[in-house]
């Protein structure tokens, strides 16, 4: 198992886009580092022994109840918007399966991964670099312990774990929501309201669905933890490391929204 | 395994408040994503008709453009089935291998009729109509053919009809056409209407005849007047007449009482006339003796022609025997 050790910055001059490269090979790096320690069973141990109730609890228990209650608010207004449309346009029986489509499939996930990534695991990002300068990375080191393992790789899990919550949280409120906007408090349009969504979500839909969701939690959990440890401790600011990890994951997470549109509507 | 503690000699969350029933809300936490994970899995599979037996329709099209895999067959607007697969078939022929549910497989009859509309808003439809539900039910793998109707191609031959309409109604319209010399001619008409003359004039077509019609209509009142008298003069005549006729010395009273007369008369004639009938019936009596005695006669005139005959051959005996006025004389050619 490598002691991942932040990664000096070398004494030449390489270009912006050797830098641009060299900074992605490094977030790829400390991601293949992390997902082996994650599928090892000493990485696992490790981050047990440090504890993984309380960075989950911390990352998904604090916002569990107000993304669920802004998600369920904005999907009622769009909701509600596409249906008087599609009436208007007499285009109603087309209404449930688009709110389907453009909430649960693309809408939800998405805004489950920003939020997620805002709430969560940025500042665990925030909270790693805070330790790593106090130096207990070394400290940890001199313990004969990893610091990726006992303080990374459990914020990650909790990261990835507060995406997929959040989204499948949504994701069932707004099929709720969606229901009784159509139907109302009554069981009369469950079956045809059941066979919309089992249309909407066809065996590649829900493949890409599910990976979609899963790519976007381990991209919000990844990328800005891995940010904050490609910099040396010190070397540049806490907001510059913040901002460069937003950016990154937002160029990420938009390759894969743009991936999961292409393989589901191409 | 639950997540554990860490050791109170690691830095790791040394600066973190601690988290009041971190582990139950832990294990709440992962249990919710679980049963949540769980049941969409489940509804999923519910959805797309995982639970339910289904028996295999397959419906022969010449084109399955528009048909997609998922897409339902219709019966009077309820989805009874799914398009699980598309093929195509050695004959060149698109097959749609569809799902239906045993419990809804009732509706579909071996009369069923199933049809492939493609809208010109909207997806393509896949629908099926049974006109008989007493018929057999439709078995399993059961090929049918399906009838296709697209509204879009119909709409280039609506829409030249609909310009060869259009072009024909500008004709009629045009300020040379028909309609407007109609409608001239209605204003001319109109205007006649309005003069002096007024609807006789527009039906004469001139004065002089409108005159004339009028000192016809003039005479025909006069005939009809004279009509009136000459009727009223019948009328007289006729009171007449029935006084004539029908009065006590009338004509029909006395025509009874010749009738009458006649009568009688004719009762005589009858009498006379059977009283002739018995004369004939004697004469007819005589008639049969005199034809028995002419009947005799025959006979006595057979037997006296039979004796002349005899006598006859003995003249002609005594002649040969004793040629008394022999005259014998010879001619020479």
């Amino acid at each position: 198992m490598s002691r991942s050790q932040p990664a000096p910055r070398s004494q030449g001059t390489p270009g912006p886009a050797l830098q641009w490269l060299a900074g992605w090979w490094q977030i790829i790096h400390l991601g293949a580092v992390l997902g082996v320690l994650a599928l090892s069973a000493s990485g696992r141990q490790q981050a047990r022994r440090s504890g993984l109730a309380a960075p989950l609890v911390r990352a998904s228990g604090p916002m569990l109840l107000g993304f669920t209650l802004a998600t369920a608010v904005l999907s009622l207004v769009v909701i509600r918007i596409v249906i008087v449309t599609a009436q208007s346009y007499g285009l109603s029986q087309y209404a449930l399966e688009m709110v389907v489509r453009v909430l649960v499939l693309e809408l939800i996930p998405l805004a489950a991964a920003l939020f997620g990534a805002l709430n969560a695991t940025l500042p665990m990002a925030d909270e790693v670099a805070s330790l790593r300068r106090r130096g207990q990375f070394q400290a940890l080191q001199q313990q004969g312990l990893d610091p990726l393992a006992m303080l990374v790789l459990p914020r990650l899990l909790a990261g990835l774990f507060a995406v997929l919550l959040l989204a499948a949280l949504s994701c069932a409120v707004t099929l709720v929501l969606a229901y009784l906007s159509a139907h109302g408090f009554s069981l009369g349009g469950f079956d045809r309201y059941t066979r919309t969504v089992g249309r909407v979500f066809s065996p590649s839909v829900t493949l890409i669905f599910c990976g979609k969701v899963f790519l976007l939690g381990s991209a919000v959990a990844w990328i800005p933890l891995v940010t904050v440890l490609q910099n040396p401790a010190g070397r540049r600011s806490r907001a510059s490391a913040e901002l460069q990890g937003l950016v990154r994951l937002f160029l990420v997470v938009l390759a894969i929204e743009s991936a999961a549109l292409v393989g589901n509507y191409y | 395994m639950p997540p554990t503690d860490p050791p109170p000699d690691t830095p790791v969350a040394a600066d973190l408040p601690a988290v009041p029933h971190l582990q139950a809300k832990a294990s709440g936490l992962l249990l919710l994503l679980a049963l949540l994970v769980a049941g969409a899995i489940g509804y999923l599979l519910y959805a797309r008709g995982a639970f339910e037996p289904t028996q295999r329709l397959v419906l022969v099209a010449d084109d399955a453009e528009g048909v997609t895999v998922g897409m339902d067959l219709t019966f009077s607007g309820f989805p009874i089935g799914r398009v699980q697969h598309i093929e195509l078939s050695p004959e060149g022929n698109a097959r749609i291998l569809i799902d239906v549910p045993k419990k809804d497989a009732h509706w579909l009859r071996t009369s069923s009729i199933f049809t492939l509309v493609r809208g010109v808003v909207g997806n393509t439809n896949l629908r099926a109509y049974t006109g008989q539900l007493q018929d057999p039910l439709l078995a399993d793998n059961a090929e049918r053919k399906v009838l296709a109707g697209d509204a879009m191609a119909e709409l280039p031959q609506m829409v030249a009809a609909v310009r060869e309409l259009v072009q024909r109604a500008s004709a009629l319209a045009a300020p040379d056409g028909a309609l407007a010399g109609s409608l001239a001619n209605l204003q001319a008409a109109t205007d006649q209407l309005k003069g002096p003359r007024g609807a006789l004039g527009l039906v004469m077509g001139n004065e002089a005849d409108a005159k004339k019609l009028l000192t016809t209509l003039d005479r025909t009142n006069a005939l009809l007047a004279r009509a009136d008298a000459l009727t009223a003069s019948l009328d007289k005549l006729a009171g007449k007449t029935d006084a004539q006729v029908f009065g006590a010395q009338g004509l029909l009273p006395e025509t009874r009482a010749t009738v009458l007369q006649l009568n009688a008369l004719l009762g005589d004639a009858r009498a006379t006339l059977t009283r002739v009938d018995g004369v004939l019936a004697e004469a007819q009596g005589i008639a049969s003796n005199t034809r028995a005695a002419t009947t005799d006669l025959g006979t006595l005139r057979a037997e006296v022609e039979a004796s002349l005959r005899k006598v006859q051959q003995l003249v002609d005996e005594v002649n040969r025997k004793w040629p008394f006025a022999r005259d014998a004389e010879v001619k020479l050619p």
